[in-house]
Formats: structure tokens, C-alpha cells, sequence
């Protein structure tokens, strides 16, 4: 009976080594940190994405500052579009405007 | 100020405008008097206007498509002393090429009925059998306004074509021929239209003969008037309405143009110059 007991203990602790022995083993302690640090492809990601983000901001301002000097100059041509507009058509639909003068003419109409 | 001279549509252009560089204007102003040319002259056998008058039906293009409603209304406004389908008149009284070359005498000449049935239906134009159109007056003033329209984005501009004369902006100091002289207008926006015998005329069997047709007996109108000048606020109304008062006569002409407040000078057979309309 004793001995029966005994071989019970005896596996479960031989099954908690086992298990114990395999976490350790699983996460190779022997490989250090830095090792993966250095790995070239990372580096190479990492200045990649350190490169992107600059050329990102660059852009960004780039196309702030244009899209500025595009405002201005969508208002100024705006306003000269409806300057001309007003201009013109105002001009035919209003009344003649005309005086009998003593000035000399710039051109002289006859008959058509 | 920078000018440019052309000759189109039978008469000689002037182009003035006010700005340091306008030579893309100008010469925009002058290809639109072209093109308008010739699309509407009835001398030119492929122009949109001479298809129409051959074909007596056609879909035209925008520009001739709006001359003729214009027409259709000056028509009607002017109760048919302005008309467009005196193309069978100009042509009896011997008007049936460009005037320069047409014969300072020959046989003589007839008269054509006027007034025929013109149909504008949607973008399409038919004409009545024996119905043809001249559009060449109100042709040349809506080329005056398309061109003033084309110059004024360069700046204060005045387009003169002969008889039809139109301003955008700034002052213009223009001259009028007078039974004695001449007068000048100060026309600051509108335009000024002139008709009169004392151009554009020639003989037929001995009888003079003039483009000014009178649409109610189709031949070239008889009245007191040589000339009559009206400022409106665009060249193809003073067109229409230079034309109308010729036709009415001094005093209907006069009352007419005090009534509708036109602005305009008689000048009479009898060589007196009446000034109505307002103009003083």
C-alpha cells in the first residue's frame, strides 16, 4: 500500500520536472536580447520608417504651403471673375449714357 | 491706349482699348468679327446664313440661332419696319453681291414681297417657301457686341464697324456727321447705331436705289430722312431701332424717340439735323 502511494508521488513529481524542464528549455534563456535587436532586416525597417515619417512631415508642409498661395489665388480670381461679371452685365442691360459735347472725337460713325 | 483696324463684313473696324497689353483681346475681338462673318453673310455660299436661305430648313449653330430671334423679336417690336426676310427686296433693287461689287447703274429694278413666315422651333429654323433672310445689320451689331464683350476683360474698351458702334467702360468722345458738320456725343456705356441712303446706294435705270429696304412694299424706303443716328444700350438694339425710325419719318421718328426714350439725330433730306429722345 505504502509502496503504491510512494510511485504515485514519485510520478506526479517526475511529471511537474518534466513540465518544468520544458518551459525552460522553450524559452531559450541562452539567446541573448540584444542579439535580436541587431538583426540587420529590423534596423533596416526602422530607418526606414524613421525616413517615411520625416518625408511625411516635408510633404505635409509642402502641400499646406501650396494649397495656401491656391487659396489666395482662387479669392483674387474670384473676385475679378465677379468683377467682370458685374461689369458686363450691367453695362448692356443699363441705359445709354451720352452727352453732346465740344471734345474732339476719337473716331467719327457714319452710315452703315 | 492701343487701336487695331481691320476690314470685316464689308465695312472698316476700329478697335480701341484702355491697357498697357491687350494684343491677345484684340486679336480675339478681331477673330470673333471673322468667324461671325462668316457664318452670317448671305454673300458667302457656305456660310450657316446661306445654307439656311438654300435649304429653307437647318439646325444652326447658337450664333445664328440668336441673330434670327433677335430679328424675329425687332420684328415684332418695331411692328415689321424692321424685318429680316428683305433678302428678295435687296436683291430686285440690285443689292445681290458684296457692295463693292455691285454695278453703280444697270436695268431696272423690281420689288419682292416681304414678311414671310420664319419658324423657330427649338434649335431649328424653317423658312416659308420664298422666304430668305439678310441678317446683314443686325448681323454687324451683334458682332459689335460680341467683340465689345471679348475686348472690355482687357479693359474700357469702344468697337466701331461702320454704322454700329459699342463702349465698355470709360469715356468716349464720338463723332456724328450733321446736315452741317459734325457733333460729338460723350458715351460713357451703350452703343450708337446709324442708317441712312447716304451710303450704300446706287442706280437702276436712272433711279437711285439704297439698302434700306421698306418691308411693307419691298422695295428701298422713301422718307424725309438721310440719316438717322440712335444710342441704346447695346449695338443690335440701336440697329433695329436706327432702321425703324429711319423708315417712320422726322416727326413719327422724333415722337417715337421721345417716347421711348432713345436718344437720337434726324438728319433730314432738306439738310436739317433734329436732336430727340432726351439728346440735348
Amino acid at each position: 500500500m505504502t509502496s503504491h502511494v510512494g510511485r504515485l508521488y514519485a510520478l506526479a513529481l517526475a511529471l511537474v520536472v518534466f513540465f518544468l524542464t520544458w518551459t525552460t528549455v522553450a524559452a531559450r534563456p541562452w539567446v541573448h536580447t540584444s542579439k535580436r535587436v541587431n538583426d540587420p532586416r529590423l534596423a533596416a525597417l526602422a530607418a526606414r520608417e524613421q525616413r517615411l515619417r520625416h518625408e511625411s512631415v516635408v510633404v505635409r508642409r509642402i502641400v499646406q504651403k501650396r494649397w495656401a498661395v491656391y487659396r489666395v489665388e482662387l479669392r483674387k480670381r474670384k473676385s475679378q471673375i465677379a468683377a467682370q461679371q458685374a461689369q458686363l452685365a450691367a453695362a448692356p442691360a443699363g441705359a445709354p449714357s451720352v452727352r453732346v459735347v465740344t471734345l474732339p472725337p476719337l473716331t467719327v460713325t457714319r452710315t452703315s | 491706349m492701343i487701336a487695331r483696324r481691320f476690314r470685316a463684313m464689308g465695312t472698316d473696324v476700329e478697335l480701341f482699348v484702355e491697357a498697357d497689353d491687350a494684343e491677345r483681346a484684340l486679336e480675339a475681338a478681331e477673330n470673333e468679327f471673322h468667324r461671325l462673318e462668316a457664318l452670317l453673310s448671305r454673300f458667302r455660299p457656305d456660310s450657316e446664313l446661306s445654307r439656311l436661305n438654300d435649304e429653307r430648313t437647318l439646325e444652326p449653330g447658337p450664333d445664328l440661332l440668336e441673330v434670327v430671334e433677335l430679328a424675329l423679336l425687332a420684328r415684332v417690336r418695331t411692328g415689321g419696319r424692321f424685318d429680316p426676310t428683305v433678302h428678295d427686296a435687296l436683291v430686285a433693287a440690285g443689292y445681290d453681291r458684296s457692295f463693292e461689287l455691285v454695278p453703280a447703274d444697270g436695268p431696272a429694278a423690281g420689288s419682292a414681297p416681304c414678311g414671310g413666315g420664319v419658324l423657330v422651333d427649338g434649335r431649328r429654323i424653317e423658312l416659308e417657301p420664298d422666304v430668305r433672310l439678310d441678317l446683314g445689320g443686325i448681323g454687324k451689331g451683334f458682332a459689335v457686341e460680341r467683340a465689345a464683350v471679348v475686348l472690355a476683360a482687357a479693359g474700357p474698351c469702344l468697337v466701331n464697324a461702320g454704322g454700329d458702334l459699342a463702349v465698355r467702360g470709360g469715356s468716349w468722345p464720338v463723332g456724328l456727321e450733321t446736315a452741317d458738320g459734325q457733333i460729338t456725343l460723350e458715351l460713357d456705356r451703350g452703343a450708337i447705331a446709324t442708317s441712312g441712303r447716304d451710303r450704300r446706294r446706287w442706280r437702276r435705270n436712272g433711279h437711285e436705289q439704297h439698302h434700306l429696304i421698306d418691308p411693307r412694299k419691298g422695295t428701298p424706303a422713301e422718307t424725309d430722312l438721310l440719316r438717322v443716328t440712335v444710342v441704346a444700350s447695346d449695338a443690335v438694339e440701336a440697329e433695329v431701332w436706327a432702321k425703324a425710325l429711319f423708315l417712320a419719318g422726322e416727326d413719327a421718328a422724333a415722337a417715337e424717340a421721345d417716347e421711348l426714350g432713345l436718344p437720337a439725330v434726324l438728319v433730314t433730306v432738306d439738310e436739317r439735323t433734329r436732336l430727340a429722345g432726351g439728346l440735348r
